[in-house]
């Protein structure tokens, strides 16, 4: 029938005519940039905004500035893993000098779909990047993928632990059980808490929205709690430290910027730092060195946070001496 | 006459809603009933008196209270579902659109009608022969479906709805036809076409029906038996003899005597018009 | 332009493997009338089960077919809960969906699961072929299917079970005193349902590399959004254009997200964006109705 025929084509006209305006708006901001970067993101979230504004300030100070030589394409697919796929398959038809990918999922998607170019990747804050199929072994990346783990050690975090809570029995620990980086820190926690004398009290939380009810299934069962880097329990932190207060809980926590936030102490794993990391590797990179040569990098933790007053809700001192070799410490 | 002669033979059926709260009633009691085949029974009574109960528990719709029995052909079909009693009643709702399904077309309701109480397979439900039955059967209605097998049934009027629901009634030769008040909604020149063609569809397909009404004189000029209901029983049951030269007045007459109560419900007095 | 060609192929791509959900989405809330939420659970339960299959040896063709029948079991039980234990349909969805996250983690062992150094379907088609990987590949793969889906489905909502299937999302008690088993034709629609959704999720796993257990989340809310828009703007008539309709409502909706992060926008924008654009998409036809001064139905509720 001719009216519907005729709203087909005007849709299909205001379409094309969508697109035709994208278009023009993309070519004016990339006039003249001589390097192209895409920067990819799984969610908005503190530690892997920090470890992106670390990656970008690492490769202004080395001459690779915004506006002057380099375009930066940021996206963020808002925890939804198709549109981190279609953000792949954007920045490769954008036929990008380098991709950032942040976490995991993200990495993921940009490595199928880089699949048979030579763009090159570098990825920040994903925990296994051998067993996310990302490298070929840790040594040897051995593609055109490498980056920077945020895998951090448990050991020193739960001797922190030890030295400012000695009398801690049961430690507690709330994660979601979705988050591989947080499976495998559980996993180094279970595997070295025997050392310790500790028995380690597991709580799960699906999303956010859980995170204050697993922590209050804690109390009462345990005398200690331990967060690991955990994005949903990091983006719940607050639920976690009223708890804390509330009940004299200490808790501690392996993410430096919680600290601020109310976690007694934390040995730092800095996602700036990791972010600062991974520009240093991207500028490698772009000045010539193939990514299948460099090593995949950890963040050594030599950074200790405080934060007095949360130590003082919850009923705990922290010891001059590990005070003095504080990095920082908030009131 | 005995249960083996009687097409259709309803024992001691009862029915009570809500029981054992202070809303319980006794929608049923203990209604005994036969008809023979290509009876057509037309039923009145107020509201509340339990016509259509007795079409629902003749349809499966839910059970009669324990000891009641239902037999068809000499079957007892009480205690099967309503989809597996569906072989023996087919039905037309007040509603139109209860009997019919809007989105689909006049030809996929047709084809959904005819396989009423058979295993559905694989097979395609409409074929060639299908289609020329269906245009068979509606032919004869005078109102022009048979030419528009392919178009949906939401664009059909009411009547032509209800014409269809008749159809989609019988195309499958049930044992029973249920006829709930389908024409109460019709506005009077439809319901008088719907009304012919039941009672053409009827004699033609030899169905044994019961239709249930609000209207004195409908019952009176249609069907070889009447049965008249009160709070849940059977006041008035006449047949063919008894109700030839019968007025509504003398109908009102025999209600009062039957039932000892006076006759109030003006509903089925205005409705005369 | 090079850039519109990619826009628009790689938009053909995601219609048609996320064409699948909304086909699922279709046939339970449409046709059945039944609002099932399982998809996200069976969406991810196919992606997880034939990322497992495949990196432990298993062929990936096969593993790819073992994704419909775990998902056909989804629905089978999300079905159950509602015709056996009269549990409300949204609730039993819910329900399902919920379970199947832990049934998701403990089938993948893990929240994810990578098939970057894997052999996967496209891997083998590729070779098979002698075609290079890429976009073009993808559509092919995703072409087939769709038309294999396409045919089954057209086929089937023809047949006499297919008939009483529809009609039970039309005219439940009219299917009833028909004499079909209204418990079994939703079962069966429940069922096919998160079987295709779950193919889809087999197939979106392997085209980008890994199975997460997050992969499913939106996914309904995309395959509603997907019927909709297609419905809106191809107004399909009968079994065959409604089934082209929804796939085209899938690409155009994929279309408007591609065409939302091409616009440079602060990238935390991105959903607002995106549902504007649909706003957009689905005002068009009615604003044209109007404005032709057609007879306008009132606003349906979903």
């Amino acid at each position: 029938m001719k009216h519907k025929r005729s709203s087909k084509t005007l849709v299909g006209i205001c379409l094309v005519l969508l697109l035709a305006l994208a278009l023009p708006l993309m070519n004016a901001c990339q006039r003249g940039m001589e390097y192209k970067i895409g920067i990819t993101q799984i969610v908005t979230h503190p530690a892997l905004d920090s470890a992106r504004e670390g990656f970008i300030k690492v490769l202004a100070g080395e001459g690779f500035v915004e506006g002057e030589n380099v375009e930066y394409i940021l996206r963020n697919a808002e925890g939804d893993m198709s549109i981190a796929a279609s953000i792949a398959e954007y920045f490769v038809a954008e036929k990008v000098d380098l991709i950032l990918s942040i976490a995991t999922p993200t990495s993921q998607a940009v490595v199928g779909a880089v699949e048979g170019t030579d763009i090159p990747v570098v990825f920040n804050s994903v925990t296994e990047p051998q067993a996310a199929g990302l490298v070929a072994s840790w040594d040897k990346p051995g593609g055109n993928v490498t980056g920077v783990s945020d895998m951090a050690p448990v050991e020193p975090q739960v001797e922190l632990i030890m030295a400012i809570s000695p009398n801690t029995k049961k430690l507690g620990v709330i994660y979601n059980a979705g988050e591989v980086n947080s499976v495998v820190q559980i996993q180094m926690l279970n595997d070295i808490a025997g050392k310790f004398g500790l028995t380690v009290v597991e709580a799960t939380a699906a999303s956010t929205a859980d995170i204050l009810a697993a922590a209050q299934s804690l109390v009462g069962r345990v005398d200690t709690i331990w967060v690991p880097a955990d994005n949903t329990a990091v983006s719940a932190f607050e639920s976690i430290v009223k708890v804390g207060e509330e009940n004299g809980l200490p808790v501690f926590a392996a993410d430096v910027a919680t600290v601020e936030r109310g976690a007694i102490g934390c040995y730092g794993l800095n996602y700036t730092v990791v972010g600062e990391e991974s520009g240093k590797i991207a500028v490698r990179i772009l000045r010539g060195e193939k990514p299948a040569d460099i090593p995949v990098q950890m963040v050594p933790l030599d950074e200790l946070y405080f934060n007095r007053g949360a130590a003082q809700r919850m009923g705990v001192t922290i010891p001059q001496a590990l005070l003095d070799k504080a990095t920082k410490i908030i009131e | 006459m005995s249960e083996n002669e009687n097409l259709l033979w309803l024992r001691g059926i009862t029915k009570i809603f809500s029981r054992g709260t202070i809303d319980e009633t006794m929608a049923l009691d203990n209604i005994e009933l036969g008809f023979n085949a290509e009876d057509y029974i037309a039923i009145i009574g107020s509201n509340g008196a339990g016509k259509t109960t007795l079409l629902n528990v003749i349809a499966g719709v839910y059970p009669p209270e324990k000891g009641g029995k239902i037999i068809i052909n000499g079957q007892d079909i009480s205690g099967l579902s309503e989809y597996k009693r569906a072989r023996y009643v087919g039905r037309v709702y007040q509603d139109p659109h209860t009997g019919t399904a809007a989105k689909m077309t006049i030809e996929e309701n047709l084809a959904m009608a005819l396989l009423r109480g058979q295993p559905r397979g694989l097979r395609a439900a409409s074929n060639k022969q299908r289609r020329e039955l269906f245009r068979s059967a509606l032919a004869p209605l005078g109102l022009g479906l048979e030419n528009r097998l392919n178009a949906l049934v939401g664009t059909l009027s009411g009547g032509q709805r209800q014409a269809l629901a008749l159809v989609m009634a019988t195309i499958s030769r049930p044992a029973i036809l249920l006829l709930d008040e389908h024409v109460a909604t019709l506005d009077p020149k439809t319901a008088q076409i719907v009304l012919e063609l039941t009672e053409m569809v009827v004699k033609r397909e030899k169905m044994t029906t019961m239709m249930v009404t609000h209207n004195m004189e409908l019952a009176l000029r249609y069907g070889n038996r009447l049965i008249m209901m009160h709070e849940g029983r059977i006041v008035v049951n006449m047949n063919q003899e008894q109700k030839v030269n019968l007025s509504v007045n003398d109908l009102i007459v025999a209600f009062e005597q039957a039932s000892g109560e006076e006759f109030d419900d003006d509903s089925i007095l205005l409705r005369q018009h | 332009m090079d850039a519109i060609g990619h826009v628009l192929s790689f938009s053909v791509y995601e219609g048609l493997v996320f064409g699948f959900v909304a086909i699922g989405v279709y046939v339970t809330f449409r046709v059945l009338g039944f609002p099932d939420l399982t998809v996200d659970g069976s969406f991810t339960l196919g992606a997880a089960i034939t990322a497992v299959l495949i990196v432990n040896g298993v062929n990936p063709f096969l593993a790819t077919l073992a994704a419909p029948g775990l998902g056909l079991c989804a629905g089978l039980a999300t079905s159950l809960l509602n015709t056996k234990l009269r549990i409300p349909a949204l609730l039993a969805g819910i329900l399902m969906m919920v379970a199947l996250y832990s049934i998701n983690l403990r089938v993948m062992g893990g929240a994810n699961v990578s098939l970057l150094r894997e052999v996967t379907v496209f891997g083998q088609v590729s070779e098979l072929l002698g075609l290079k990987t890429g976009i073009a590949l993808s559509i092919i793969i995703t072409g087939v299917l769709a038309v294999t889906v396409f045919l089954l489905l057209n086929w089937f909502l023809r047949t006499e079970i297919g008939l009483a299937l529809r009609a039970t999302g039309d005219n439940e008690q009219m299917v009833r005193g028909l004499g079909a088993d209204t418990d079994m034709t939703t079962i069966l629609g429940v069922s096919i349902s998160n079987g295709l959704v779950a193919l889809a999720g087999a197939v979106v796993a392997q085209g980008q590399g890994f199975a997460d257990i997050g992969m499913g989340i939106g996914m309904i809310v995309m395959g509603l959004a997907s019927v909709i828009i297609g419905e809106a703007l191809f107004r399909p008539k009968g079994v065959a254009r409604l089934l082209l309709a929804v796939i085209g409502g899938t690409f155009v909706y994929r279309l408007m997200i591609t065409i939302a992060l091409r616009l440079g926008m602060a990238p935390g924008d991105l959903k607002l964006i995106t549902a504007l654009l649909v706003i957009i998409a689905l005002a068009i036809p009615y604003l044209q109705k109007k404005a032709r001064r057609e007879w306008l139905p009132p606003a349906a509720k979903w």
